[in-house]
């Protein structure tokens, strides 16, 4: 689930975010608000893991130093909200843009690429053996199943499916669906006989 | 120090070769045999009809990362030796190195339960194939076309979209390398010929980076060549 924190001065475009943010399975709004000082307050307590924010909020003056304004959050990622004229050089401090024009499947991609590279940033190596519903998925897919029969199998959505599969292909170091196979074989998660 | 120059054509070859170890399976590629004593790497050229630019242009390739011909690099290099290099990589692949990491998968798999030791080994066979069909489909279509483009100095529209078929198919054998040597090196137990195991990780390890450098001089040289004529041919 991804963690989102909302600040637009523009109550109409605020709540129309997050009306259509709503709509994305695996996001969830945790906070929202038109001013700085209640964004300042909230946010540490809060831990969102992607703000989107209108730079308009700032002064003209903090705007190119955006970023750091939110240096004790490293792993915040911060999503420009772009409602009128912004210099591309502070555009450019934004892990992602969304634009007044832009669609939910937009937003979407946006965001998702976003969280990817959160994943990818972390200088932290990850130990952690395979979650339940990674094995799971992992399992599903040796017996040769595609990404939307996995999700009616676990009862999932084919979006999270996904989250589990790059999941898996990060921590194994393995990307093909044989070598997965063999991994699973391996690991007793499947015996010889199960798969096609 | 200019990187470059570090591999000059005034260079003695054993300097070079000590310096950028990878250059070991370049030489016999062209021809170039060891035990050639002090004589550098103009001379050993000459000695053995290789073209000094095109040789030049394969050990940059391999040995500065961020290498990328200038177009007068290009343009003075023969490009159908460039192909017939790659081709005998090719059979260099084949013949050699292919067979000898599977003569150490066989040896590694052998004290394993014969359940998983199949299943490996299927994996393996199953990507030789995937090889040799992606090495048969550029030799008996990518590179005949190139030859033609390259003898009729002009080239067509579609040149890009080969480009695009190049990329693709050796990132796909990369990433099965890479998913056979995780395999190997995190999953198979402990006890599992341990000493043989380092040698075919070590071997792979170098398979893997010599078929990188054999992607990258179809992407830094073919392609950019090609695109070179393309130019000419529209100017």
């Amino acid at each position: 689930m991804i963690k989102i924190a909302i600040a637009e001065p523009s109550s109409m475009l605020r709540i129309g975010l997050e009306q259509l943010l709503r709509e994305l399975p695996d996001a969830e709004v945790v906070f929202s608000t038109d001013n700085l000082n209640a964004l300042y307050s909230r946010i540490n307590a809060l831990h969102p893991d992607v703000l989107i924010v209108n730079p308009l909020l700032f002064d003209y003056t903090k705007r190119a130093t955006l970023r750091a304004e939110f240096d004790q959050l490293p792993n915040l990622r911060i999503v420009g909200l772009i409602t009128a004229y912004i210099e591309s050089q502070h555009q450019r401090q934004f892990a992602g843009i969304i634009e007044l024009n832009d669609d939910l499947q937009r937003i979407k991609s946006t965001l998702n690429q976003v969280v990817s590279s959160l994943q990818s940033d972390s200088d932290e190596p990850d130990t952690d053996p395979l979650s339940d519903r990674e094995k799971d998925v992992l399992v599903c897919l040796s017996k040769g199943l595609k990404n939307n029969e996995i999700a009616d199998e676990l009862n999932i959505s084919v979006h999270t499916v996904i989250t589990h599969r790059k999941n898996i292909v990060r921590k194994t170091g393995i990307k093909s669906v044989a070598a997965l196979t063999v991994y699973a074989i391996l690991n007793n998660l499947i015996e010889q006989k199960d798969i096609i | 120090m200019n990187t470059q120059n570090s591999l000059s054509p005034k260079m003695k070859m054993a300097d070079a070769i000590n310096r950028y170890h990878s250059l070991l399976t370049v030489l016999p590629r062209l021809g170039i045999p060891l035990g050639f004593g002090e004589k550098s790497v103009e001379q050993l050229c000459e000695e053995h009809r290789v073209s000094l630019p095109l040789f030049t242009l394969i050990a940059r390739v391999y040995c500065l990362e961020d290498y990328f011909p200038t177009a007068n690099e290009l343009q003075q290099c023969p490009m159908s030796d460039i192909i017939q290099y790659l081709v005998t990589s090719h059979k260099d692949y084949l013949e050699n190195k292919l067979p000898h990491i599977e003569h150490h998968l066989n040896i590694l798999l052998e004290p394993m339960d014969k359940k998983y030791s199949t299943l490996i080994s299927n994996f393996y066979a199953e990507f030789r194939k995937e090889v040799e069909k992606h090495f048969l489909y550029e030799e008996k279509v990518i590179f005949p076309y190139l030859r033609q483009i390259i003898s009729e100095q002009e080239a067509t529209e579609s040149a890009t979209y080969q480009k695009h078929t190049f990329n693709q198919q050796h990132d796909d054998i990369e990433d099965t390398l890479n998913d056979l040597s995780n395999l190997l090196l995190k999953y198979i137990p402990a006890e599992v010929s341990p000493a043989e195991r380092v040698d075919m990780l070590l071997d792979m390890y170098a398979l893997s980076n010599d078929i990188a450098k054999h992607a990258m001089m179809e992407d830094r040289i073919l392609v950019p060549y090609i695109q070179l004529l393309e130019s000419k041919r529209h100017d």
